[in-house]
């Protein structure tokens, strides 16, 4: 057998089940690899084994029994608070359940870790945070993605085998291609929600799994939703594609690999590939953007935003200040917008069973400047991401990023879309692409995840 | 009059009006965010919606309604 460590969530799980794996074993290891690797990737910024060796002592025969997850800083504990990444986070929070935690505890999972994450989850990069940036453990020098820039850094550098994230605006999506994992943005109130500080009023965010492969995800995720996530046939595939600048406007690598992985999985599903159109990709972009910023001003007021930490970033206070000018007119209008696009998306659907483009249309940036160079000239990543990260979020769709190709060292990402609850599909046609391509992608490992790298 | 998307005149003016301070890298961000954000929102601010028939109270976890 592979390490235990190293083994897929699911066989981790099944390992311990069957007796082959203690779980105090496996749990005292997992702090082991997280002491030794984590310095280099700063992905855990919390750990807690007195409460994790609880977890363990107290662990039902669930699903997960026993098997070491790490959870984003987005959700409360019952022994701590979340920060957001942040120093100053404007909603009041406390130590408490939360809906993934429950969820969590009661498949047996013993949480070993919170994950970092992007300063006040807004940004795709990952490079700002309280606890300083999260690295990517494919290049410590560039990004590891946001906003769940720890969970997937973690699961990349198998710290972990599975984490849970948070995806407002294509926060489990991004960290997934950067860091070659798969990540799964579920339909929106389909996964645990409670407990978080914007629980009941963002209506883009949702928990989600990050994992090395679909079936992982399929598992973590099952735990999430509260209901399995059965395996389906994805044969005769309609996979939609968009000519226009989300697939377009992407490095020639990236658009090359993703082009290919379509064509991969057009052929292992016996499918066929068919032109879309969404003429309101662009207004959605911005009105998904324009609604997440807005959802969230409820705890603002002029005389807290004077007396912001000083902790806090300056891109932080600034952002957080700016919010404050976004014209509600145009927040109506980004409600409009989302009526035309989910719409839209309604007509597609009977047409095509998912829309295929790249996640992120260029290989993780640098964390000191995280820009991209695309056909269109230099952006800043969270400019480029956006782009394709935004649909979902804005119209409640399932979406998953799925590791496709790699350049320069570092992972490509293909994401796909379904209609409403159709996650399920989303997994079973992740796994097909996985066949078709002999899961070259999926168990791919950072130089940084190789014991001999780090004899952890 | 001709929109403007300059941040100069705007950003003081509305940290003014709320009673807002900010420093000033918290203004060059200002300054930033409003030179990628306010062109799409006058674009945004043009698109003729008054057609588009409302969907209350979406329910985002489902497709919407036939219409």
């Amino acid at each position: 057998m592979s390490e235990p460590l190293d083994l897929p969530l699911r066989e981790q799980a099944a390992a311990i089940a069957t007796g082959a794996v203690d779980a105090g074993e496996l749990l005292e290891a997992t702090l082991a690899r997280i002491e030794a690797r984590n310095p280099e990737i700063n992905a855990v910024v919390e750990t807690f084994p007195d409460r994790s060796r609880e977890m363990l002592g107290a662990a039902p025969p669930g699903p997960l029994r026993g098997v070491p997850v790490v959870i984003k800083d987005e959700w409360p504990l019952p022994w701590r608070a979340q920060r957001f990444g942040a120093a100053d986070m404007l909603a009041k929070t406390a130590p408490g359940e939360s809906g993934p935690y429950r969820a969590l505890r009661e498949a047996g999972a013993v949480i070993v870790g919170v994950g970092n994450m992007h300063e006040l989850g807004s940004s795709s990069t990952g490079n700002v945070s309280v606890y300083g940036p999260a690295r990517n453990p494919w290049n410590v020098e560039r990004c590891p993605g946001g906003s769940s820039s720890g969970p997937a850094a973690a699961v990349a550098a198998r710290l972990v085998a599975g984490a849970v994230g948070a995806d407002g605006v294509g926060s489990i999506r991004y960290p997934a291609a950067y860091c070659g994992l798969t990540g799964l943005k579920p339909t929106y109130g389909r996964s645990a929600m409670a407990g978080h500080h914007m629980a009941g009023v963002s209506t883009t965010i949702v928990s989600g799994p990050l994992c090395a492969d679909a079936g992982d995800c399929r598992l973590l995720g099952s735990v999430l939703f509260g209901e399995e996530l059965r395996a389906g046939d994805a044969g005769g595939l309609r996979i939609g594609v968009i000519e226009n600048q989300v697939s377009e406007d992407a490095a020639p690598a990236v658009r090359e690999a993703c082009e290919a992985a379509i064509e991969d999985l057009r052929q292992a599903t016996g499918g066929a590939v068919r032109a879309i159109e969404l003429p309101e990709l662009p207004a959605a972009t911005l009105a998904t953007v324009l609604i997440a910023n807005s959802e969230s001003l409820g705890s603002v007021t002029p005389q807290r935003l004077n007396e912001l930490s000083p902790e806090l970033s300056p891109l932080g206070r600034g952002l957080l200040k700016y919010r404050l000018m976004l014209p509600a007119v145009a927040t109506v209008k980004a409600h409009q917008v989302r009526v035309m696009a989910r719409q839209r998306l309604a007509a597609v659907f009977e047409e095509v069973d998912v829309i295929a483009w790249p996640t992120v249309p260029a290989v993780a940036p640098p964390l000191e400047a995280p820009l991209v160079e695309l056909p269109s000239g230099t952006l800043t990543a969270d400019a480029a991401n956006v782009r394709g990260g935004a649909l979902a979020n804005l119209t409640g769709i399932p979406a998953i990023s799925v590791p496709v190709g790699s350049a320069e060292g570092l992972p490509i990402g293909l994401q796909l879309q379904a209609a409403w609850g159709r996650d399920e599909l989303l997994l079973d046609a992740a796994e097909e692409l996985e066949r078709a391509n002999g899961r070259r992608w999926v168990e791919a490992k950072p130089p940084l995840a190789s014991p001999e790298q780090t004899g952890a | 009059m001709e929109a403007s998307n300059s941040a100069d005149d705007f950003i003081p003016a509305a940290l003014a009006a709320f009673g807002v301070e900010a420093d000033e890298i918290e203004l060059a961000v200002m300054g930033a965010a409003h030179a990628m954000f306010w062109p799409p929102i006058l674009e945004l601010l043009a698109l003729d919606t008054g057609n588009v028939a409302p969907e209350p109270a979406p329910d985002l976890s489902q497709a919407p309604p036939r219409r």
